[in-house]
């Protein structure tokens, strides 16, 4: 008897035990590396409280970082979320070349990103990148009417990459041009699920134009699907790390302009060794998903799925 | 005044043709129903008078007007759908609401924010208009609900609702009642022959279901293959069917149909048996079409069978009768006093005026006369 009332747990302690030993352990680990100044190589470590976090708070490096992933998070985001809408819409209303538009449009999504960071440094080269050249080729035209792009002709077009000005900008819009196909992906697969009697129910009623169309159905139905999009989008934009390490190996770009959180974890607890201050910025980090996750379940059970 | 004709609707999807060249006339206020299996193009049909669809050939005219490259939501017709396809997002009440303001509102007025500072007045005359039409339906109690927090029952008289709420000139549904359980769908033909009656507007129905075309209808089509093989009041349809499949399709249990012969002497033979005088018909082999409740059990009765199964449907026993020389079972309709236990044999006979004859190809024989009864 007592034997039988116990058989559940071998059925649910593979799992457990998986779950804690490979995702519940180490967030534990990182947390309580984040209370030490720990050093790989080290014996032993000096307990120092909250001083890493006072630190993240404080010194006007973190300042930068938490406004570098900013920036980053809120352009990346809302571009990659909106051209993806607009990609899918757009090949959804396609009769034919859709599949063509789709896989070129992903393909960003595919490619090795550091990959693509290399031929990006060269387009943003600012002598023999294609960027520079081909704006050059629009001096003394109607475009110098536009004051930026005088002073460029009169001068040099920027340095895109190594301007603090418009470094994390520069990065943003590689962000998004390797982003948006993965959200149009999503945002396909939502178009797809929304059952045909609606348009043909709205039709019916009235809505004569695309955008009464648009508004009545399309945009609600993809609710459940916006919500997934941004939080996906959310966090991979706060996860973003390749391009910057790829343009700036040292030292997080331009008067660290472009110091986002995880090239900040690298930084500390690789290249630095200081594995204390680097679990506290990932703790920082995981709170941050957390609550995009969190706002993510309740948005959805709350507001998108109406059934 | 509002009319709809369909004239020589022909439609086809690649190789497949759907319609072949279907004329339909329907009255001002009438329930018309287009029966049929699924796949004769009925809902295609529907769809194309609904503009949903476009035709390859043929006109649809409303009224006087020629609609046929006019836009669905520029015909004023409603329709019900199968499966609802209620708004998920929006109450029952903006649901109700959603065809008023598409049509009633200027797009300025429809502006989030803006639009309902703007048309105050007029939009708390549309939800009146909602209120008024959810009376009706006796669905007041609903209209702050979400469809998801609906029954089946509840959605479709909110689908209605939808429909009713604009005054259209026709209703078109198609199937609506397919997502029911049996019980309610059978008090929704009643509440929908009810609807019919009080609002005096032209139904156009779709349904594979030949009871709720024989329940609820003014006049029924039964279409097979793309086309309309009768037109008729029910009553006509069912009685006075003109070709065999129509016979079959109306009618359940469905019409028996025993090979029979008309000989030279022009008397008809079925089963070895000389029922009737089929006058003015040449030698050929048909088909006779019998109904369940116009075969009678009687001890004298000139057929001979077994009953292989018994369906007891509390009212009546429906007997299949295995009988030597006809491939199918005999379906005959009897009372729980009456009906016979399985595997008794047992005699039953056939009153000649009631039986509909069908030559090989299917096509209803009319024999001149009105057969004469032979003494048993």
């Amino acid at each position: 008897m007592m034997q039988h009332n116990r058989a559940y747990l071998w059925f649910i302690a593979p799992a457990l035990i998986l779950m804690f030993v490979i995702l519940l352990l180490p967030i534990f680990i990182a947390a309580g590396m984040s209370l030490t100044d720990y050093s790989l190589g080290n014996s032993g470590a000096e307990f120092v409280g909250l001083e890493n976090y006072e630190k993240i708070f404080t010194r006007s490096t973190y300042a930068k970082m938490f406004g570098a992933t900013f920036r980053y998070v809120f352009v990346v985001v809302p571009l990659t979320v909106g051209l993806g809408l607009g990609a899918a819409l757009l090949i959804n209303s396609l009769k034919r070349f859709g599949d063509l538009y789709k896989t070129i449009y992903f393909l960003p999504v595919m490619a090795a990103l550091i990959a693509m960071a290399i031929v990006w440094e060269f387009a943003f080269h600012p002598t023999i990148g294609i960027i520079n050249a081909t704006l050059e080729h629009g001096c003394g035209t109607f475009l110098e009417g536009w004051s930026w792009y005088a002073k460029g002709c009169a001068r040099t077009f920027p340095l895109w990459l190594t301007d603090r000005n418009y470094a994390i900008w520069t990065v943003s819009f590689i962000g998004i041009w390797q982003g948006f196909g993965f959200n149009m992906v999503l945002y396909l697969a939502g178009l797809t699920s929304i059952p045909r009697d609606l348009y043909h129910a709205a039709e019916m009623d009235g809505a004569q134009s695309n955008w009464d169309r648009f508004r009545l159905v399309t945009w609600p139905m993809l609710g459940p699907t916006t919500v997934f999009v941004i939080t996906i989008s959310m966090i991979r934009s706060f996860q973003v790390f390749d391009t910057v390490e790829a343009f700036y190996p040292q030292g997080g770009g331009p008067s660290k302009s472009v110091y986002v959180m995880m090239f900040a974890i690298y930084e500390k607890a690789i290249q630095q060794n200081l594995m204390g201050i680097g679990a506290a910025i990932t703790m920082v980090f995981l709170g941050f998903v957390l609550v995009l996750t969190l706002l993510q379940r309740w948005l959805v059970e709350r507001r998108t799925h109406y059934a | 005044m509002s009319s709809i004709s369909l004239r020589q609707i022909a439609k086809s999807f690649g190789s497949t043709t759907i319609l072949q060249g279907v004329t339909l006339d329907i009255h001002d206020g009438e329930f018309v129903t287009l029966v049929g299996p699924s796949g004769c193009g009925k809902s295609t049909l529907l769809r194309i008078l609904a503009g949903l669809e476009t035709a390859d050939s043929g006109t649809v005219t409303i009224g006087d007007t020629d609609v046929t490259q006019t836009r669905p939501s520029a015909r004023n017709l409603a329709m019900v759908f199968q499966s609802y396809a209620l708004y998920p997002h929006l109450s029952v009440a903006q649901n109700m609401l959603t065809p008023l303001l598409l049509r009633d509102l200027s797009a300025v007025e429809r502006l989030p924010v803006v639009g309902p500072l703007l048309s105050r007045a007029k939009r708390r005359a549309l939800m009146a208009q909602v209120q008024d039409t959810a009376q009706t339906l006796k669905i007041t109690n609903l209209l702050a609900r979400k469809p998801g927090q609906l029954s089946g029952g509840q959605r479709q008289r909110v689908a209605l609702g939808r429909a009713m709420v604009r005054n259209p000139v026709a209703f078109l549904m198609d199937e609506p009642l397919s997502n029911l359980d049996a019980a309610l769908r059978v008090h929704m033909r009643s509440e929908l022959a009810d609807l019919h009656r009080r609002l005096q507007t032209t139904f156009i129905y779709v349904t594979h279901d030949q009871a709720e075309a024989l329940t609820m209808s003014d006049r029924m089509a039964v279409m097979m293959g793309g086309k309309i093989l009768q037109l008729g009041r029910p009553d006509d349809v069912y009685g006075n069917p003109n070709c065999l499949a129509v016979a079959r399709f109306v009618g359940s249990p469905a019409i028996n149909t025993i090979p029979g012969e008309v000989d030279a002497a022009g008397g008809l033979n079925v089963l070895g048996q000389r029922v009737t005088q089929a006058a003015g018909l040449p030698k050929q082999p048909v088909n006779v079409g019998i109904r369940p409740e116009h075969l009678f059990l009687m001890p004298t009765g000139a057929f001979q069978g077994v009953v292989k199964h018994r369906e007891n449907l509390g009212s009546d026993v429906f007997l299949r009768i295995g009988v030597d020389g006809c491939e199918d079972q005999i379906v005959l309709r009897s009372t729980p006093m009456a009906a016979a236990q399985l595997g008794e044999t047992v005699r039953f006979a056939l009153q000649p005026e009631d039986i509909l004859l069908f030559d090989a190809e299917g096509q209803r024989l009319r024999p001149q006369t009105a057969p004469m009864k032979v003494p048993a």
